[in-house]
């Protein structure tokens, strides 16, 4: 079964569709990267999936259970369980200020998941042994880099054990020298065959760590496929004009 | 110096009265310009519209007046006025509460508003309810933001209790006044600036202890 499946997906803001008809599927293990110029409707297209923006027309189905069917959306409660299997990373970071960082991670689990406070700690530490921030388990995000930041909201988004972990533009608020450390997590995340979605402007972590690349554009899926052939022979036209925009 | 101990006692009694009113009015407005604040900030349009109007009329209309509408004014309204009868004291804490209720729920406001989006959006993918995102995230961060305001209206209030003269109140300027009448000498004046100011020094002490502890920890 394919962990998320989207098809006939619809949503406008105001008078202008955003998303067109958007189907796809992503079985699990698979790291798809959606590349495409602004406003293709990328990040849109993420923030339905995990319901932070509602769709008019369309459905998506979680291992089977529906957030939305045919643009008509479950019950909350419902809505809840699905989200709950899918963890997101902003472009943003939206780390919790007013928490340390062994706080940022231990907050939603300890309030959601009915487990063992030890077992949730050995995770956290766990964690960020893998982010490579254990000796900053104390400090506050404020006085993290950027790049540090980033680190421990994946590791966050990992606490709850997703089975989807979505980035809307991981590196794209990053100094580049920073980008590096973050794209090195996901990567290593992509060799644990963790579930990925990665909306990202990065081509050079596509082509090398997608197993298959979305392109969008206005609103459309334009094209997909293995990275190998969107990026050496795109067979649309709107793909080839915008990889020839992005690699001049 | 024997003036002073001999008026320090009436003085002092008047004190007691203005504390009790400091007291019981931040007790009460501020979990109810909490309230206020949250209500403004409601999806459901008529309750928005309503606390609107009341922080238009609290903010728009003199304290003084509010004041003696409470004591003088609503005895008179037909049918349940006899029941609008306060004492002093109740009808400065009533027409206090509601004034500086509506102070607060603008600085609260002013709080929520400052926290990003974002804050919600993450504690919405990490399925935090609502309850749990206001109370672990979004309160403590607005706090922050809404204590110097908070601070500033508290001092401010200490010095609107004197207000509660034009309603006879027993209470510090109510003191000083009547002593320098009585005495024709205006020390008892210069003995109240001065235990205001001791008021205003241990509130404002206060207020710096709690805004440290709601500072972004940077260590």
């Amino acid at each position: 079964m394919a962990v998320i499946e989207v098809t006939n997906l619809k949503k406008s803001f105001a008078h202008q569709e955003v998303l067109k008809d958007i189907s796809f599927k992503v079985e699990q293990g698979e790291v798809i990267a959606v590349i495409g110029s602004s406003g293709s409707g990328k990040s849109t297209l993420l923030r339905c999936l995990i319901d932070l923006e509602k769709v008019e027309g369309g459905s998506i189905n979680m291992e089977g259970s529906p957030l939305v069917e045919d643009g008509v959306y479950c019950s909350k409660k419902q809505a809840r369980e699905v989200t709950e299997k899918m963890g997101m990373v902003f472009q943003q970071f939206n780390l919790f200020p007013n928490l340390n960082v062994r706080d940022n991670l231990m907050l939603a689990p300890r309030l959601v998941k009915k487990e063992p406070e030890k077992v949730l700690q050995e995770r956290a530490a766990r964690l960020l042994q893998k982010v490579g921030l254990s000796h900053k388990d104390t400090a506050y995000p404020s006085l993290l880099s950027g790049g540090e930041q980033q680190r421990v909201a994946i590791a966050r988004a990992l606490m709850m054990e997703p089975e989807l972990l979505l980035f809307d533009e991981p590196t794209s608020s990053l100094d580049p020298e920073l980008t590096g450390e973050v794209l090195q997590v996901i990567r290593q995340l992509a060799r644990e065959q963790m579930t990925m979605i990665v909306v990202t402007h990065e081509m050079g972590f596509a082509r090398e760590a997608a197993s298959r690349v979305i392109f969008m554009d206005q609103g459309r899926i334009e094209e997909e496929g293995p990275p190998e052939q969107i990026f050496n022979s795109p067979k649309q036209e709107r793909t080839k004009l915008f990889l020839n925009s992005v690699f001049k | 110096m024997a003036y002073f101990s001999k008026i320090m006692p009436l003085l002092l009694e008047g004190t007691k009265m203005t504390l009790v009113l400091w007291t019981l009015t931040m007790v009460l407005s501020l979990p109810l310009g909490f309230l206020v604040s949250l209500a403004v900030r409601s999806r459901i349009r008529p309750l928005q519209w309503f606390m609107e109007m009341y922080i238009y009329i609290m903010r728009g209309t003199p304290l003084m007046l509010q004041l003696m509408f409470v004591y003088y004014g609503l005895p008179f309204i037909p049918v349940v006025g006899p029941f609008l009868r306060f004492s002093r004291l109740m009808a400065a804490v009533f027409a206090f509460t509601l004034n500086y209720a509506a102070y607060f729920a603008e600085i609260l406001r002013g709080g929520f508003l400052a926290v990003p989006k974002g804050q919600y959006e993450a504690c919405q993918v990490l399925s935090l309810n609502r309850f749990q995102t206001m109370t672990r995230v979004i309160i403590p961060q607005m706090i922050r933001v809404a204590l110097p305001g908070i601070t500033n209206e508290t001092i401010t209030l200490v010095k609107d209790t004197s207000l509660a003269y034009v309603i006879a109140l027993a209470e510090l300027m109510h003191g000083a006044k009547a002593t320098v009448s009585r005495d024709s000498n205006p020390m008892a004046y210069i003995y109240a600036g001065l235990i205001y100011l001791v008021i205003v020094f241990v509130v404002t002490i206060m207020f710096k202890k709690l805004e440290g502890r709601y500072k972004l920890q940077e260590k």
